[in-house]
């Protein structure tokens, strides 16, 4: 895999952390479910998953870019895990509405597995860590846009964190947005 | 509220890995990373409702 293929697939996961972020964001003001502490953190774990990529497209494809996003991964999988543990009694009706017959941590849980395996499959392609004879090439529009929807959407789940914790620490069952309530 | 900050400083490491070093991304991923952890075991460590 050259460089520039490597960093095109990190586009490509960007777009796809996006879309996990933007997933999560529309869940919560389509359905009106809003999420637990352990669900915020799922949603941190994946937006920390980004910086890997962003480095990648911006400095190069690196080991050690790729080291941060498996780190985020493993954490954000033991997070989700605990959550999953947390519901497996019989009878447990779980957290919020399953989607495709699972809830969205255990989907949290696939995705972070997921995102293991993949970055260890990319890792073992050499060639994209070998120093190209010109300069690192600038990042493209898609590559622009991909940064800035990823960035946006954490920004706008600086506000949405804000608007339901207000200024004390999370409900663990949360029914309204704090900072909203009259 | 955690969360909230938790959320910002990611905002922040982004915008650094983008526009500014890599050095600086690096010391600000693993400062959130390790808040991240601190802020899993606090939940973590709460006792669990079962009934059995």
């Amino acid at each position: 895999m050259t460089p520039t293929r490597a960093i095109a697939l990190n586009v490509l996961a960007l777009y796809v952390l996006a879309a996990l972020l933007a997933g999560a964001f529309a869940a919560q003001l389509l359905l009106g479910e809003l999420p637990c502490p352990l669900c915020l953190l799922q949603r941190i774990m994946f937006a920390l998953l980004a910086v890997g990529p962003i480095l990648n497209i911006r400095f190069g494809p690196r080991p050690s870019h790729y080291a941060l996003s498996l780190l985020a991964a493993v954490v954000g999988a033991s997070v989700s895990t605990r959550q999953v543990l947390l519901h497996i009694m019989p009878g447990d009706a779980g957290y919020g509405t399953a989607l495709f017959g699972y809830h969205y941590y255990t989907w949290a849980l696939i995705g972070f597995i997921a995102a293991i395996v993949l970055l260890s499959l990319v890792l073992l392609f050499d060639r994209q860590f070998e120093k190209a004879p010109t300069a690192h090439p600038t990042p493209g529009v898609i590559a622009h846009v991909a940064v800035c929807f990823v960035i946006g959407l954490t920004a706008a789940n600086v506000a949405s964190t804000l608007l339901e914790c207000g200024f004390k620490a999370c409900a663990d069952d949360p029914v309204v947005y704090e900072l909203l309530k009259r | 509220m955690e969360f909230t900050a938790l959320f910002l400083a990611i905002a922040i490491t982004m915008l650094v890995a983008w526009y500014g070093s890599r050095s600086l991304a690096y010391s600000l991923f693993a400062v959130v990373l390790i808040a991240c952890v601190a802020t899993f075991l606090h939940h973590a460590t709460d006792a669990l409702k079962l009934s059995f």
